[in-house]
Parts: C-alpha cells; structure tokens; sequence
C-alpha cells in the first residue's frame, strides 16, 4: 500500500507562544484506520487542523496524496480539502438549516457560488445527498432542522456530508467524546464501515482504548506534541497507557 | 522589561494623581467662585495639584498608587486607605458642583406647575374635532331673530377655527358676556360646525412619519448587511489590506452613529430641503451606522464551528460566508431591523423638529402657535403609534429569538 499522508518535521508554535507541535513526523497507508491517543492539549486537534491548513503550520511538510498541502493556496488549497472529510466533536452543523442542506453542503468545493445557493434544484445533488443520509440511516429525517436532531443523529450527519465530499480520507477530531457510550460505538462502527467498504483512511482522535482497540488499525500517541507510541492497539499495555496519560490515568472500559 | 514596566505604572500612578487634584482644585475653584466671588489666576490651580501629587505620592497613599503601584509598601497603616478618602472626596464634590451647574431647584419643580397649565388642559382635552361658525351658518342665525350686537360679535369669529368645544365656548362667553351668551347659547352651538381638518392633517403627517422611518430602514439594510461582514473581525482576514479594510468601515460607522440623527436631519435640511424626505435621509445614515456595529457584533459571536467544518469542505470564502455565517446571523438581524424600525418611528418625530417633515414638523407648528389644545392631539397620536410600535417589535422580537 502506498502512503496517502506524509507528514516531515511540522511545527507549530501559536501566538500565545504555546509550542503544540514540536517536529511530527507521520506516514500514514491508504486504508489505515489510525486512531491518535493523547491527554487534551497534546496536539492532537493542531495535528489534524494542520493537515488540512484550518490552522498553519508554522514549518515542515505535509503531503496528501501526492499533494504538497503547505504551499497551496487559493483554488488548489479548496482542491486538496474537498477530498478530505472532517468530523467534529460539537458536530458543526447548520442548526437551523435542514439535514438534507447540511449534507449538501459537503459538496460545495466542487461548485460555484451560484450553484451552492440553488443547491435544491439541482435533482444530482439532492439524490446523491440523500443516498449518503441512507447511508447513515437518517433518510426519514431529511426535511428536520439539525437543531432538532439528537446528538448521535447529528454526527451522524456530519458524516454524511464527509461523504458527499467524496473523500480520500476522513479527519475525525473526537466524533463521540460528547455522546453516549452505546452511541458513540454506533457512529464509530459508521466510520469503521467507510473505512472497510469504502477504502477511505480514516485518522481519529479518541479518548477510549476499548474503542481504539474495537476499530483502530493503528495508534499513534501524542504527548506534548511529539509522538510518544506508534503501534497497533494491542501493542498498548498498562505501562504504555501511563506513559501517554499519565501515572494517575485509570483505563476506563466502553462497550 | 521588568524596570520599563515598573516606571510605565510610576508616570501612570503621577499622571492620574495630577488630573485628580486638578480636577478637585478645579472644582474648588468653581464653588469658591460662584459663592463668594473669589477669583485668582488659573495657573495656581496646577501648583496646588502638583504639590498636592507630590505630597500623596511620597506618603503613597494616593488613587494612582493604589491602581498601578498597589504593590508599593505604605509606611503607616492609616495611610493605606487615605485613597478611599480621597474617592469619596472627589465623589461629593463631584455631586455639588453637579447640583450647581445644572441649576437643579425643587422648589421650582413644586410651585410652578400653573407655568405648564396651557400644555396640561391640551393633553386633557385634546382637539379631537375642531368648532368654527361658517359665513353661511351666521346667514341662517340671522332668520333666528338673533340681535344685531350679537349679529355684529358673531361676524367677526365668522371662519375662525377653535381647537375645542370648550374653547369655542369661551370665547364666546367672554366675547358677548356670560348672561348674553347663555341666552343664545343653544342657537348658536345648533349652528356651529365641528370638522376634523386637524386630525386629518395629524393623521397624515402620522402616516409620513411611520413611511419614512420604514423607507430610513429599509434602504438601511442592503447597506448595513453587507458593511457588517467587512467590520467583524473573526470573518476579516488578518492581512493589511484586511486590517485596513475592517477600520475604516468601523471607523466609518462609529463616527456616523456618534453623530446624532437630530445633526443629520439639520444638514439634509439644508442639503434636500425641508421635508420627510431629510428626515429619512437622516435616519438612514444612523440606522446604516448603526446596524452595521449591531449585525458586525452578531457575526462575532457566531459558532465557529459551523465555518471550520464548511470551510474544510473546500468552501471558498463566499460559500462560507452563505453557508455558515448567514444562517446563523439571519435571526437575530431580522430582530434588530425590527428594533431598529420602532427605535426610527420615534426618532422621526425628533427630526421633524429640525425640518424633517412628518407629525414632528406639525407638532413644531402647533406649540409655536400656542395652541395646546392641539398639540395635546398629536402628543396622544404619537404615544399611541409609539406605544403599538413598541408592542410589535417586541412580539415579533420574542418570536424570531425562540425561532
């Protein structure tokens, strides 16, 4: 399998002076399922937002399928973003627009500005739409305001509109640390499906080893942003776990 | 760094002293002058403030050095809080100084109300329907085997207007005298007309007022709306051309709205002439101003995280802006047009004191002319449209905030 990121040597160091990155190296397969493990504040959101520039580096190089992402800009920079999903902790849904917009919103890095406002008569669009929110079982809920939705529906959403983007690879920052136990396994085994069926890499952030150990291919750990563990889940014993979180950290079990 | 901090809080600490004591000097200066006539050269009000800077400062227990130096050590224990001595110091005389440059005399407030008994009785009795004898209803008196005295009196109100039944009354009390007037009083009420032209000319200028100030809004908002997106600094790129764009339309819009709509109308006044159409003008460039910090205030508080995740599609700048930002924004803008529409009803009739036409002009007119009677009229008209105004808003406000 070929690598479909490549991350040499990035840094970030914020405003603040807060050093989140400190010289990350990562090559990441196609059809990897890596789960990134790591205390809050470990760099591991900086990690993700840098690979698709919501946040800059501030040096090193990062490549996505063949792609250099750090010197892009402008159209190429849209070109390089709708090929990679992202899926969030709060959702970042349209509250109050509907499920099926929120979904087509996905698509708008292929579009321009006047076919994104005319989205609904576009008959293409909106089967394809709803086809993904098929997909994620939510079709009955097409025409209902996000706000309306339950969390686990909502991110659920959230990765139906990934979908429209037609990803090469999805970036999950915490999908399920704000959802119950029984529905953050549902959309975990979401992504597992994608990333099975659909051959789409998939690079999560997650609090939870069980998890982790259930879907992941691969974890890597941050700490202090720099890599701390790189290895497959059952690689990661007691010891390692309070190498990464600490020496008070408890394993807490999830079903 | 460390020393260049400490002597920045030291000039801090000194500046604010000096202007304290300036100011209580000054203020001392005032009183002793109003009181007794005393008069002594301007600049010694600076020597007592620095000496007394220099004094507070050495002991350090002064305002400034309690807000920048507070670290520094106080040698007696008393001293710590002279500075809240001082506060409540330059507070009382604050208040006195207060009461005597605004002239504030209750005694006045309590005796003088006869002054304001014109404006009363119009309030009271407002000039709903207006009385006047035509020539031919004083033809037709005259078949009434009236008097000629009489006759001759009524001739001469013939066409006159009266704001009230009252008033008309009155008048012709003390125009034919009480024991005349009640011998013909039934005759003469019979033959006189009620007609309702002011409430049809306040009704008008009413509706010129509401008209105005909804055209001041409407022609706002295009303007206001796209303004608003260039002054939010979370959507403005953080590049020069970006900063400079994002202070100059604040700039713009803080100048605008410090001016008053009352200034506005003045200058359109002249500019357009006389009439509702500066009114609006002059409500537009508040409203303009004015919406534009309110709506730019309403895109900064937005969720940030619907624009990341639209803007990780691979959204361009546009796109985002329709897809994140608007929706999120929609709401509350249409509360604060709403708002913004009930705040320029009421401002309307303001500017047409200074020329901006509507029932503000007429209600000019009418208290120039004394006539209170029917100034009460459009007094009731305006808190009526105001008052119904303020209801509306408010529903619909509480409506598209549960939206």
């Amino acid at each position: 399998m070929k690598n479909i990121i490549k991350l040499t040597d990035v840094h970030k160091i914020y405003d603040s002076g807060t050093h989140a990155l400190k010289g990350v190296n990562l090559e990441v397969k196609e059809g990897e399922f890596l789960i990134l493990l790591g205390l809050s504040g470990s760099g591991k959101s900086t990690l993700l937002r840098c690979m698709n520039r919501l946040i800059e580096p501030t040096s090193g190089e990062i490549e996505i399928d063949d792609e250099n992402v750090v010197t892009a800009k402008g159209k190429r920079l849209r070109k390089i973003r709708r090929h990679i999903g992202m899926i969030f902790q709060q959702f970042n849904l349209i509250k109050n627009m509907s499920a099926l917009t929120n979904v087509l919103s996905g698509k708008l890095g292929y579009v321009s500005l006047w076919h994104a406002i005319t989205f609904s008569m576009h008959k293409n669009d909106v089967a394809i739409a709803m086809s993904n929110l098929k997909r994620v079982g939510l079709d009955k809920f097409a025409k209902n305001k996000a706000r309306n939705l339950s969390g686990g529906q909502q991110q659920r959403v959230a990765i139906a509109r990934a979908l429209m983007q037609n990803p090469r690879v999805i970036f999950a920052d915490e999908p399920v640390a704000s959802l119950d136990p029984a529905t953050a396994d549902s959309v975990m085994r979401y992504l597992g499906e994608l990333n099975k069926n659909d051959n789409i890499t998939i690079l999560c952030s997650l609090h939870f080893l069980s998890l982790a150990r259930k879907y992941g291919t691969r974890v890597v750990a941050l700490k202090d942003g720099n890599i701390v563990f790189d290895g497959t889940p059952n690689e990661i014993d007691d010891k390692r776990f309070k190498d990464i979180y600490g020496e008070d950290a408890e394993e807490v079990e999830i079903r | 760094m460390k020393k260049k901090n400490k002597a920045k809080a030291a000039i801090q600490s000194i500046a604010t002293d000096l202007l304290f004591w300036i100011y209580i000097f000054g203020c001392f200066y005032y009183l002793m002058h109003k009181w007794t006539g005393f008069t002594a050269k301007l600049y010694l009000i600076g020597i007592a403030a620095l000496i007394a800077t220099i004094i507070f400062q050495l002991v350090r227990g002064s305002i400034g050095v309690k807000l920048f130096l507070s670290a520094g050590k106080v040698k007696r224990s008393w001293l710590k809080s002279v500075w809240g001595y001082l506060t409540i110091l330059s507070l009382l005389i604050t208040f006195v100084v207060g009461v005597n440059i605004v002239g504030v005399d209750f005694y006045k407030f309590f005796t003088k109300f006869q002054n304001a008994g014109g404006i009363a009785s119009g309030i009271f009795d407002p000039s709903v329907t207006g009385y006047s004898l035509s020539s031919e209803s004083i033809n037709e008196l005259k078949k009434d085997d009236l008097p000629p005295d009489v006759l001759n009196t009524l001739g001469g109100i013939q066409n006159r207007r009266y704001s009230t039944k009252k008033v008309f009354i009155h008048d012709l009390e003390k125009r034919l005298g009480e024991t005349t007037f009640q011998e013909y009083k039934s005759v003469i009420l019979k033959s006189a007309e009620k007609n309702t032209e002011l409430l049809n000319i306040a009704l008008s200028a009413l509706a010129e007022t509401i008209f105005l100030a909804l055209l001041a809004t409407v022609f706002a908002i295009p303007i206001a709306f796209v303004l608003s997106f260039f002054a939010a600094r979370n959507l403005m790129p953080r590049t020069w051309l970006g900063n400079i764009v994002y202070i100059i339309v604040r700039t713009i819009a803080t100048i605008f709205r410090s001016i008053e709509a009352i200034v506005w109308a003045i200058i359109f006044s002249v500019w357009v002439g006389i009439g509702p159409f500066a009114g609006m003008l002059a409500l537009m460039i508040h409203s303009i101003a004015s919406l534009t910090k309110l709506y730019s205030e309403q895109i900064e508080n937005i969720d940030s995280g619907p624009v990341e995740a639209i803007k990780a599609t691979g959204a361009s700048t546009f796109q985002t802006w329709v897809y994140a930002v608007i929706p999120q924004i929609i709401s509350p803008y249409l509360a604060f047009t709403i708002y913004r529409w009930d705040i320029n009803v009421r401002m309307a009739t303001i500017v047409g004191f200074v020329g901006g036409g509507g029932i503000g002009l007429l209600l000019l007119q009418q208290q120039q002319l004394l006539r209170w009677h029917n100034v009460g009229l459009l007094i009731w008209l305006i808190a009526f449209v105001v008052w119904v105004m303020d209801m509306a808003s408010a529903k619909v406000r509480e409506k598209l905030v549960g939206m």
